[in-house]
Parts: structure tokens; sequence; C-alpha cells
């Protein structure tokens, strides 16, 4: 993690803060008057993000801007939490020093790797417009909030402090705040539209933080809200060990230097993440140190020799040493279904489908990549495809060109799963937008400016994996839209066009109007399943009917199958058919014979839901003859889901799992929620 | 002479396509609409009727695709539509058609090219004419210069008498979209041959020449590609008249084709060339030879004009020598000229030099 902070601290000593903060505000992301604003409410909302995961709150954010002097481009920045609040004699710290927080020193995944923290935007205040920066914040123990006016003195690097004081919070309902943190503050800045923007970053915001609610109030006072789609606060996450395969030889120098371990094994056991005691001993034995040598007194060469075994150079018995994993738990992926309803609702459209990859590890940082494309109509459909990139839940809005997330979406030949690509190269074109997330305790970036993600055969490798995936779904989707299409064309035929022709032909002719049955069943030739789902705003529930219309001239008889949403909790409720469980979110009936001409209709609701989680009814058949909109039950598939269910049973929710990591083992594919649009069966692939 | 159907012949084919398709859904089958191949390669030469035909290639339309089913159900709305209107004594523009289809339902089109087809597959279909089913086409017809006398029903259904020469502007006699029995009668003239022409300024250039006084000749503006009712009028002047006809077009691909439907039949209204066709009629110019003897500026042939040439040489109708010939000096030269190109000369060469030249070689003048 050398970077901003290790230059900064080194900085202070030798030049004034604000003449730190003059030469380097390209990194800090104060470089344009537009990128200031979007850099200052960024650090203030990652901020309040924070608090509220570390308190277990879910967050309501409200952001305002406010034009001051429209000539001097001269803005107020209003931003308003419901997070713990600060006490009253950390607000001076918080908001005046530079560089405050663990964070910077925890392996873990966190917002705040990115960027210099609130104090750059108290200090590009009072740097633009000279003016302080207004705090008012209420915890719950207290019974008034603290009030001060935070300035800096750039020699000191301290904060200076004005109106201190108490108020009671009254919010405008006349009820009173509990806690939270207001900023308020006036800075040079350029409120602008577009994709580089205050507004793209909060709706970006609010797409990976699904569980928190963003209110945007506008120069021009227009209001803009996103509410939260789920009440799940993200998992919190706990801060790891070091793991040897990200350790470098001066790192493990001055480990040891500072260890009070009295025994090498104990040291590599304590102090490292993913050394059982028989790694420990192996490690050591590769290394030829003595199992109960003392870390403190370590020569050099034993030093370079164990880095040579963490590293895998240095093998035992001709293999490298099997080292766990390092755990996974301290990543928080948002997690498929929730990238799913976030994206829906920025973005309104009919096709989303997500993946959330099992968690990996590059150089001993565990990394997690997801992805989610979104499809419809309500794109442009000649442009090239909306680009959203995240690192640890916070958007990546510069520099796209030059980043791994976007080379992974250009390196997918996207002309195979249907979006426009010339050449196969290069960012697709369609009515699509492609978000990528990367969760890692280790974010590397191309520079200081931290906008994009340096190249990393691993994580291009995960995300490349999951691209494909996600293209899948999204061709599985548009061959069903097609074919869906074309069953609807011959329904319009049969029910509508045959008898009209039967109709008008006989009053033409005077004669009586033929019986339709033959020619129907000869145009068709065909057994036809249709579903619908549609949510039923009346009863809160999803209502599912299949019909099956057997158009051919023979009897038949099926077992349909389909799927429903059991892994995410949903009921199925009103099943009147019957039918029983084939696995986990698989249903089936076995139908009675359908004579030729003769329909039957499955209907049923799924409770537990809401709206758009489940929109799209995969049904299945068994039966001798194809049946039009469905596929064939591919029962090595159903094996595997039922495989998948007995593991789970006996699965305990443990971050470390056991797996050979040199070389990297390929991660099985949990079967998660939301994943339905990916599941592979039937024999259209 | 060939004659138009009654009305009750007219009603009778339209249920026979009514028919086939009340049938076939009797049978159980998908209903079908039975008709010719109307592309090059199915018209032949009728020795009979002296026209090129349709041959026996049918196509059978049936109700198995959506796009299908919908042109059978047109078809009966279409049908229902002709029928009353034989029966009302009324008849309706092909524009009109489109617009009452509105109504139509299911059976409403989408296009009015999809409308002018399904008319003319019914009359490929039945042998009839549109005139027979009282459609009426949007285009006029030919402007008509000379010393010949018809007459022509008016609106209040009083005969007429006009005479193409005196009691006409200088626009000339309008040809009516109907030319039948009903409507026109040819009484008498005083020429010596018809020349059909395709450009109206040449057309204009014939008459400020007072070319039709001298060389005792009725003047045909084709108007381009020209309306059915030119070429069943041309047919019945040369026919009834027992007159010679010379056609003076432009020396490119497409002036061939307008040609082509004159005198042998047109591919898409292959159906009716017995009607239309004028087998006697002679290309008088501009020939491809035309363009190298009288040095006339020529423009180079676009990639299309090739493209229409070659297909021009497996037309069976083009299957002469003479034709052959043509086209082949023409795709050699790689040029084509217009009428008009004879203006090189000065405005009076066409009529003192080139056409009596051209009628010299036939006997005309």
């Amino acid at each position: 993690m050398a970077g901003t902070a290790e230059r900064m601290a080194q900085n202070q000593k030798q030049v004034s803060i604000s003449e730190f903060f003059e030469k380097n505000k390209h990194f800090l992301g104060f470089d344009s008057l537009t990128r200031s604003l979007i850099t200052a409410v960024k650090e203030a909302v990652d901020n309040s993000l924070d608090a509220c995961e570390e308190g277990r709150i879910l967050p309501d954010i409200t952001v305002q801007l406010t034009k001051v002097d429209d000539k001097k481009n001269i803005i107020e920045l209003r931003t308003e939490d419901n997070g713990p609040g600060i006490p009253k004699a950390s607000i001076e710290k918080v908001f005046g020093q530079l560089l405050f927080g663990s964070r910077f020193h925890a392996i873990r995944q966190s917002r705040g790797q990115q960027g210099i923290g609130i104090t750059g935007v108290v200090m590009y205040s009072q740097l633009t417009t000279g003016s302080k920066t207004h705090v008012r914040s209420k915890i719950a123990t207290e019974a008034s909030a603290a009030v001060v006016d935070i300035g800096l003195d750039t020699r000191k690097n301290k904060a200076t402090k004005q109106n201190e004081g108490r108020e009671i919070w009254e919010l405008p309902d006349g009820t009173f705040k509990e806690h939270g943190v207001e900023i308020t503050t006036r800075m040079k800045g350029k409120y602008q539209r577009g994709r580089q923007s205050v507004f793209q970053y909060l709706r970006m915001t609010s797409i990976v933080n699904p569980h928190a609610s963003i209110t945007f109030i506008d120069p021009d006072g227009e209001v803009h809200q996103w509410l939260r789609v789920t009440d799940r606060l993200p998992r919190k996450v706990e801060g790891i060990k070091p793991h040897p395969h990200g350790i470098h030889l001066g790192q493990l120098q001055r480990m040891c230097t500072e260890s009070t371990d009295s025994r090498m094994t104990v040291f590599l056991r304590n102090n490292f993440s993913g050394v059982s005691s028989r790694a420990s001993k192996e490690l050591l034995a590769a290394a030829e140190i003595q199992e109960k040598a003392k870390p403190k007194s370590l020569k050099p060469d034993h030093i370079r020799a164990l880095i040579e075994v963490f590293q895998g150079e240095r093998l035992l018995n001709g293999k490298p040493v099997k080292l766990l994993n390092p755990p996974t738990n301290c990543l928080s992926p948002i997690q498929e279904l929730l990238i799913k309803k976030g994206l829906s609702k920025t973005i309104d459209s009919r096709f989303v489908t997500t993946m959330t990859r099992a968690p990996s590890v590059t150089q001993g940082n565990p990394f997690q990549v997801e992805v989610g494309i979104i499809f419809g109509d309500g794109m442009a459909a000649d442009k090239p495809v909306e680009v959203l990139r995240f690192a640890n839940r916070v958007p990546l809005m510069y520099q796209q060109g030059g980043c791994l997330l976007t080379k992974s979406i250009e390196s997918v030949d996207w002309r195979q799963y249907g979006l426009d690509q010339s050449g196969g190269r290069g960012v697709p074109k369609g009515p699509a937008a492609i978000l990528v997330h990367l969760a890692s305790t280790n974010v590397q970036f191309t520079s200081e400016a931290k906008e994009a993600l340096a190249d990393n055969e691993e994580v291009m490798d995960e995300t490349r994996k999951a691209m494909l995936e996600i293209g899948r779904g999204l061709r599985k989707h548009l061959e069903k839209k097609k074919k869906m299409a074309k069953t609807r064309e011959k329904f319009e035929l049969v029910n509508d066009i045959i008898p009209a022709i039967a109709e008008k032909s006989a009053s033409i002719l005077g004669r009586p109007v033929p019986d339709l049955a033959g020619s129907i069943t000869k145009i068709m030739g065909a057994v036809i399943a249709e579903s619908e789902t549609v949510w039923n705003k009346k009863t809160k529930q999803t209502d599912v009917s299949i019909t099956l219309f057997n158009y051919t001239s023979r009897a038949r008889a099926y077992t349909l199958l389909a799927r429903w949403p059991e892994e995410n909790g949903a009921g199925m409720v009103n099943n009147t058919m019957g039918g029983r469980k084939e696995a986990t979110g698989v249903w089936a009936w076995k139908l009675e014979t359908l004579e030729p001409g003769q329909t039957v209709t499955i209907a049923y609701q799924l409770s537990g839901l809401e709206r758009g989680d489940w929109t799209d009814t995969d049904v299945f058949y068994r039966g001798s003859a194809d049946v039009i909109g469905a596929s064939k039950m591919d029962e090595k598939l159903l094996e595997d889901i039922r495989r998948r269910e007995s593991v789970d049973d006996h699965d305990d929710e443990d971050g470390g799992e056991e797996a050979d990591v040199e070389p990297p083992a390929e991660p099985p594919t949990p079967v998660k929620p939301g994943q339905q649009t990916l599941m592979g069966y039937g024999g259209d692939e | 002479m060939v004659q138009g159907h009654t009305k009750e012949d007219t009603k009778d084919a339209l249920h026979d396509v009514v028919t086939e398709m009340y049938d076939k859904i009797v049978k159980g089958e998908a209903p079908t609409m039975t008709l010719p191949v109307r592309t090059k390669n199915n018209i032949g030469f009728d020795e009979r009727l002296g026209v090129y035909k349709y041959g026996q290639k049918r196509s059978v339309r049936d109700a198995t695709s959506l796009g299908s089913a919908k042109q059978l159900l047109r078809a009966l709305y279409v049908v229902e539509f002709i029928e009353g209107m034989i029966n009302e004594g009324k008849s309706s523009t092909l524009r009109e058609m489109y617009y009452i289809s509105e109504s139509w339902g299911l059976g409403k089109f989408s296009t009015q090219n999809e409308s002018n087809n399904l008319a003319e597959d019914l009359e490929v279909v039945t042998k009839c004419m549109r005139e027979d089913f009282k459609l009426r086409p949007e285009e006029d017809g030919a402007r008509m210069i000379g010393n010949l006398t018809l007459q022509e029903r008016n609106r209040r259904g009083e005969w007429m008498r006009i005479n193409a020469r005196d009691d006409v502007g200088d626009s000339g006699y309008g040809v009516p979209y109907n030319v039948e029995e009903e409507k026109i009668e040819l009484l008498e003239h005083d020429i010596n041959f018809l020349m059909a022409i395709e450009t109206g300024g040449m057309f204009d250039r014939l008459i400020e020449n007072g070319f039709d006084e001298t060389y005792g000749c009725g003047l045909i503006h084709l108007k381009g590609q020209p309306a059915r009712s030119t070429r069943r009028i041309i047919k019945r002047m040369s026919e009834e008249w027992d007159l010679p006809v010379v056609v003076f077009l432009d020396g490119d691909p497409w002036s061939f084709r307008i040609f082509a439907s004159i005198a042998y039949g047109a591919i898409k209204t292959a159906h009716i060339s017995e009607y239309l066709a004028t087998p006697s009629a002679t290309y008088l110019g501009i020939t491809a030879d035309d363009i190298v003897a009288y040095d006339l500026p020529a423009d180079d042939l676009s990639s299309k004009d090739e493209e229409a040439l070659k297909a021009e040489l497996s037309d069976p109708r083009f299957a002469t020598s003479w034709w052959q010939d043509q086209i082949n000096t023409m795709l050699e030269l790689g040029k084509k000229a217009e009428q008009q190109s004879l203006a090189k000369y000065g405005l009076d060469f066409v009529t003192d030099t080139y056409l009596p030249e051209k009628l010299g070689e036939l006997g005309l003048a």
C-alpha cells in the first residue's frame, strides 16, 4: 500500500501541507473544477457509507449543491447522513488531520483506500474560498448536537476551530435528529451533467450500495432519489493477516525483527494467514530453517530462503509447499441479486443478469469479481454500451480506456452474444450497460489518481470468465426472445388469421364456416408451451401461468418442470395442479394425456418476493415430442443440482477453505439466487 | 380482338380463388392460393397470341406462415370489396382501396405496395384485368396528337367525338385509364403510322416542328414506362386501324425494356399480354448502332445499366439476333445516349434528318 499515504507522511515535514496539496492536486482528485466537486462529494459520501456500515445502520444520505456565486464558480456542498455521528472530541481529528484513521494499515476491503479523505475537502474549501467547513454531529447518547467550524492551519498541519458549541438538531418535520453528521462547505467547483458528474457518481454509488437511500438536490433545486432496495447491510469485513504469497523481503525482515515469538513455527502461524501448523513446518523445512529458531535472530540468508519458499521458487520434495487460501470473509461482494436490484432501480430495462465469481487470490490478496449486464429498449442501440466500473463499491469515473476492467470487456467477442462490436474488439455497442466490480483487500491502480485498475493476470482472468458467463446469459435471453416472437406469430396465425380466413371465405361463398381443427394441427404440427410471469400489484405476488397446447394430430403425455426462486425464500402458493419438488427450485407436474387440439394450464403464485425479483420462468419438459417454448429437461444437470444441495447441507460457512493455491485452483461456481438466467439447461446452447 | 370479362365471369373467377382456400380448410389442410411464378424464367412466347405469356410454373402461397396467411386474408377482403363494387356499379383507385383496408382489421394493408401487388396477384390468378375489378391506377395515361378521331363516353354517359389534332390544345388528347370499348370507340383517321415517344421533350419538339402533319402520323407520349391504358390504346389502334407502330426511345437498357413491354408484353403483366402488347411494333431508336453512326454525345453505362443489359441477354423477349447484337454493342461501347442528344446537330436535325432516315429504312418515309 505504498502510495499517497506514505508519500504524504514523508512529505509532511519538509513542505507545508498547502504546498503539497497544490502540487499534488491532480492525484488527489482536485485538478479541474468539475472533478473537484465530484471528489468532494465522493469523500463525504464514502465517509458516510463507511460510518453507517461500521455502525450497522442502513444509510440515508442527502447531498445538496447550491450555487453561491455563479460567476466565480463558488458552490456550497451540504451532505447529511444518519450514521452513528462523531463524538465531539474526535471531530477535529476526522476533519482537520490528514491520514486520520486506521484503515490505511488494515488488510481488508475498504472504500477509503482511494482518496485523501474528508480533510482534503476542508483544505480545498479553505484554499479556494477562504471559508471554514461547518460540521454538525449528533451521537445517540447525547441530547444535543456538537457544531463547529473547521479550518486548517496549513503550516502546523493542525485543525483550527471556531464557533464551537452545541445545539438542538431539529429536522424539517419537527422531530429531532437521533444521530448523524452534516457537513456544509463552500468551494470552487462546477456542476455539470453527463458521464462524469456528481449525478453519475451518486447513481453509480447507489447501484453498488443497494442498501443505501441517496437523495440528491442539484443546483437547480431538482430532487433525485435512489431508494434502498434491500435492508441487508453489507457483510462486516474483517481485517486479515498478510498471506505469504503477498509478502516482500523487506516486509518479512521487519516482521522478523519486530517479532517477540520464541519459535519460527509459532511466528509463521500467528502472523500469516493461510499457514496451518503442517504448512509452517513444511515451509521451514523447505527453507532449511530450524523449527525452533528465534525469528528475531534469523539470518538474512534464511529470510531470503523463506521468501523463495513463499513464492514457490524453492520446493519441498519437488513440489511447492501447499498453503491455505487467505480467508475471504475480509471481502464484501454485493452479491448477484442485489446488483440486479441495484441495476434495475437505476436503469429501466427488461433483462438483467449478474454473476458473482467465487473469491480468488492474487499475490496473497483475496479478491472477488462481480459483473452484471442490463439489456433493453430504454438504452441507445447504436452507441457503445455504458461501462460501470467499481472498486470496493466505489465508482471509477475517469480513465475508462486504461482500466483493466474495461480491457476485460474489450477482450470478449460480444458479437457471439448478440451485441454489435466492430471486428470483435473494443467496447461493444448496443442497448446495454455492463457493470464490473472488483472487491479486493489490495486494489492496484495504474496511477495515484486511482481511477483505473492496473493489469493483473488473475483478476483479468476472473473478470473475463465472468463476462463470458453473463454473455451466455444475454445470448440465451436474446434467443429466447426470438423464439418467443416466433411462437407468438404462430399463435396469431392459428388463433386469429386462420379463423378469419375460414369465416370470410365461407361468407363470400355463402357456405357454412368449416371446422378448423384439422388445418390448425396441420399448420402448427407442434406442442407449444407458453409461460407468463407477471407481478401482481394487488396481491404483491408474482403470478405464473404455463399453458401447454397440443397442436399435433396425436395424443401426447408430458411432465412439465419449472424453475422457481426457492433459494430466495419464495413460497409457491395456489398451485392447484399439485405436482412435486424435483430439486431445490425445480417443481414438476405430471400431466394427463393431451388429446389433439387440447390445452392445459398450470397456474400458481410466488410469495415472498419483490417486484422485479422474478420476471421470467424457465419451463422444461419430459416427453417424446419436442415442445416449442420449453427446453428438454437435462437430467444430468438436475442431478448436479441435487448433488450440490447435499454438499451445501454439510458446508459450514468458514471462509478459509482447504485448497491448493499453487497453481490456483479453479473455484467451483456455487448456485446462488439470481442466477436463474444462467442455468444452462436445455439443448439450445 | 380480345375482350374484357363480363361481371359474372369476373365474380366466378374471383370465387374460384376463395373456393381454393375454403376447400383446403374443409380438407383439414392449410388454405392456399396458387399463382404463376412472375419472373423472366417463367415467360414464354405464345405462338397463337404472338406475345409473351406466363409459363407453367406455379407457386403456392400457403397459410403456414403469418406473412402469407395475412396475404390470403387480405385477398379475401379484396375479393369481397371488388364484388361489392361490381354489384353497386362503383369503382375505386388502388389508393382508395388501400385506405379502405383500414377497416379490414387483420386484413389491413400496411403499405400501398402491398395492395397494388395483391390486385395484380388476383388479376394473374383470375386472368381478369383490374378494369374488370373496377380498380383504377393512380397514374394517368398518355398524351396523343394526330389526325385521328375517336369518341369517348363522358361522366354523363354521353359520347363525345374528339379529333386529336383539331379538338385539342398543345398538350394533346389525354388517354383515360379505361380505354375499353364501353369507354372509347375508334372512329376514323388519316395517318400512315403511329409513333410512341419516350420523353415529353421530344414529343413537344416533334409537334413544334409539325412532324405529325409532314409525315402523317399519330404521336403518343409514353411518359417513361407506359401505363397499361397507353399500351392498350396503342394495341387497339394498331389492330383496329391496321397501323404500323414505331417506338422512339432513349438509347439505354431501360428503353429496351419499355419497348419489350409495348411489343412483347411486360413480365409483371404477362397474364394480360394479349390485351396490352402490340407484337407488330418496331424499335426505331435510339439504337446502339445510332450512337456510333450519328456520333451522339453519350454517357458512360453505370453498373446498374450493365447489370440490366446482362439480364436482358438472358431474357427470352430479347432472344433475337438483332436484340442480342444491340445489347452486346451497347455493352462493348459502354455508352448510352438520350433521344435529345440529337440536338447536337441543331433543333431540326431530328425531324429533318434522323427520323426520315430511320423511317425510310422501314419504308414509312
